[in-house]
């Protein structure tokens, strides 16, 4: 290849990796920036680049808040009447990934009841079928601030006190 | 000279000093090892993470599981979100493209035909996070961008089994030869995109944190692990106790995740950042059970250790073990093929290699070489056959693999002196 050809393909090169190395920078850049107007016109720019890589993240771990929390719970009424508790984050074990999994799927519930309801709702009744469920109530429990103070008089977070139960739905159980 | 001539003198002078600088902070030669350690890491995670997941494939992923694909068109519905598992319908498609995806993970972890398996395991990972958006958290994003710049990146030229083909291939020809070690601009640009990829996140995460009042105060370190998903009882016994720990705590990570963007830079300060990032995300590995995002984060740390640092901790190893020679016989086609293969792995160079045809040795008799390999340490002992690749395994890092079959107490020794006898016996049939 001739000298001039070669030297004209590296100059090209140099140029697209520079142009790469901008434009990836902007969108790592731009991906997690507070929404304005400037930043807007940015991001719509780059947008396809960040959804179709998944680079728009905002990276507030913990940020600006960290509040107490909600956890899942849900009531299983069998064919006799009787109700039975259940909190599901207290079986999981922290150190397997599913736990992480499945605390999502709990928030997820918590969040849209009326979208994901009936599928976790019919997912429990097959899990406890040997309590013959008829419906099962989805709860949210949402955690209230809990203070050494709380904790030096021997109260833990999940004590009656600091914790509200709110229902979210209840579920039949499918063939009642 | 005229004034339009001086003027474009300056100009041109501008240009180069742009050009310059624009050189120094994307494209200095530069070997890829940090970025190898990152892939190594990263792959052993997603192992770990997709093998763990393996019996829950259809529940998370499936039609019949948490997010139908009725459901996910109505939840998340941008055209630029991209699975490849819209497309896989029954539960037999989804268990092999789980297990094509693991094989992919594994040769990415082993650096095997990395440069197109990487690009494999950059879109299966975007396939699972896209089918179910419920189930993706932090790790997720901080995976998809830096497998992306790995992607980018001419990962796989070394501490891999590419490397290790090349290297034996060229020790077919000659068992003495080095091929040269690579390296390149482009892999500096890629280590320092993750750089800032790292730098940005560390950034985005203290901004967002001194906005909130828990942490401008100093309390959010109690508020998390008081919290329902991060109750800890023990630590929060020992905060309770002593609640300016919890003060300390919230503004070291503020102070950690703030100066990281800014100092990371300089090469005094670079070693300080990169402690207290690490001691931060082991923090939140053992005491809130993050070992996940934690382990991913540390590799992405990575890209910030200087190539130096590892050719003198490389240096310093060679140093300590010290030299060793091993000697064959140039003869035996079979030999030369297995020290090439053996060779392969001795990325720091550590063994030095001796035909006894063509240059005896003073320390072992010819008789002795002609019944085993050998292998001479520096204070002239000699150890044979099995001896000598157990001596090895031990001492060369690349070989380490290799460990648990030359080590396994009584067994290995039991099997593995006859097996090598056998070998030495009928090298010239082999």
């Amino acid at each position: 290849m001739p000298q001039a050809i070669r030297s004209g393909l590296q100059r090209l090169t140099y140029v697209a990796m520079s142009i790469l190395l901008v434009w990836h920078t902007f969108a790592m850049v731009i991906g997690p920036a507070p929404e304005s107007s400037i930043i807007g016109a940015a991001r719509s720019l780059a947008q396809p680049y960040l959804t179709f890589f998944r680079l728009q993240n905002e990276w507030e771990f913990f940020a600006p808040f960290v509040g107490p929390g909600y956890h899942f719970s849900y009531v299983i009424e069998d064919a006799a009447g009787e109700k039975h508790t259940f909190t599901p984050a207290d079986r999981l074990n922290n150190w397997h990934p599913n736990s992480i999994w499945m605390r999502d799927r709990y928030t997820v519930i918590m969040t849209k009841p009326d979208v994901y309801g009936d599928a976790a709702g019919a997912a429990l009744c097959l899990e406890h079928a040997l309590l013959h469920p008829v419906s099962v109530t989805l709860l949210e429990v949402e955690h209230s601030e809990f203070w050494p103070v709380d904790l030096r008089e021997g109260k833990r977070p999940t004590d009656a006190e600091f914790v509200k139960a709110k229902t979210l739905r209840t579920v039949s159980c499918p063939g009642r | 000279m005229t004034t339009s001539a001086a003027s474009r003198n300056v100009f041109q002078r501008l240009i180069d000093r742009i050009g310059l600088v624009w050189e120094r902070i994307w494209f200095q030669d530069s070997p890829t090892t940090p970025l190898e350690i990152s892939r190594i890491g990263i792959g052993v995670a997603l192992v770990q993470h997709y093998i763990v997941a393996t019996p829950y494939l259809v529940t998370f992923w499936g039609d019949d599981g948490w997010m139908p694909r009725t459901l996910l068109a109505e939840e998340h519905s941008d055209p630029w979100t991209q699975s490849i598992l819209f497309y896989l319908t029954s539960p037999w498609q989804m268990y092999a493209f789980h297990a094509l995806f693991l094989a992919c993970c594994i040769a990415f972890t082993l650096g095997w035909r990395t440069s197109w398996v990487k690009w494999i395991v950059l879109a299966g990972q975007l396939s699972y996070d896209n089918r179910n958006p419920d189930m993706y958290y932090g790790v997720d994003s901080i995976l998809a961008c830096l497998l992306l710049i790995l992607c980018f990146a001419p990962i796989g030229r070394a501490l891999s089994l590419d490397r290790v083909r090349q290297v034996r291939a060229a020790k077919l020809a000659d068992l003495g030869a080095h091929p040269r070690r690579f390296s390149s601009r482009w892999a500096f640009a890629c280590t320092r995109l993750m750089q800032i990829q790292m730098a940005a996140l560390f950034f985005y995460s203290a901004v967002g944190k001194i906005r909130g009042d828990q942490w401008w105060y100093g309390d959010a370190a109690w508020r998390v692990f008081s919290s329902a998903d991060y109750y800890n009882e023990f630590v929060l016994r020992v905060l309770a106790q002593n609640f300016w720990l919890v003060n300390i705590a919230t503004y070291a990570v503020i102070l950690i995740e703030l100066a990281f963007p800014f100092m990371v830079w300089q090469r005094r300060s670079r070693p300080y950042l990169l402690v207290g990032a690490a001691f931060l995300h082991l923090q939140f590995a053992f005491l809130m059970n993050l070992y996940y995002f934690s382990f991913v984060m540390i590799m992405g740390h990575m890209s910030f250790v200087f190539p130096r640092w590892l050719q003198r901790l490389g240096a310093m190893w060679k140093w300590r073990i010290g030299p060793m020679e091993m000697i064959y016989d140039g003869h035996c086609g079979f030999c030369k093929r297995s020290m090439a293969g053996f060779l392969a792995f001795d990325g720091l160079r550590q063994i030095q290699v001796r035909d006894f045809r063509t240059s005896p040795s003073d320390v072992v008799s010819d008789e002795q070489m002609k019944k085993a390999l050998y292998l001479v340490l520096p204070d002239k002992r000699a150890l044979p056959g099995f001896e000598a690749y157990r001596y090895v395994v031990l001492r060369v890092p690349g070989l380490w693999w290799l460990i648990p079959f030359f080590y396994i107490p009584v067994f290995s020794r039991l099997f593995g002196h006859p097996i090598y006898n056998w070998i030495a016996a009928n090298r010239s049939r082999l």
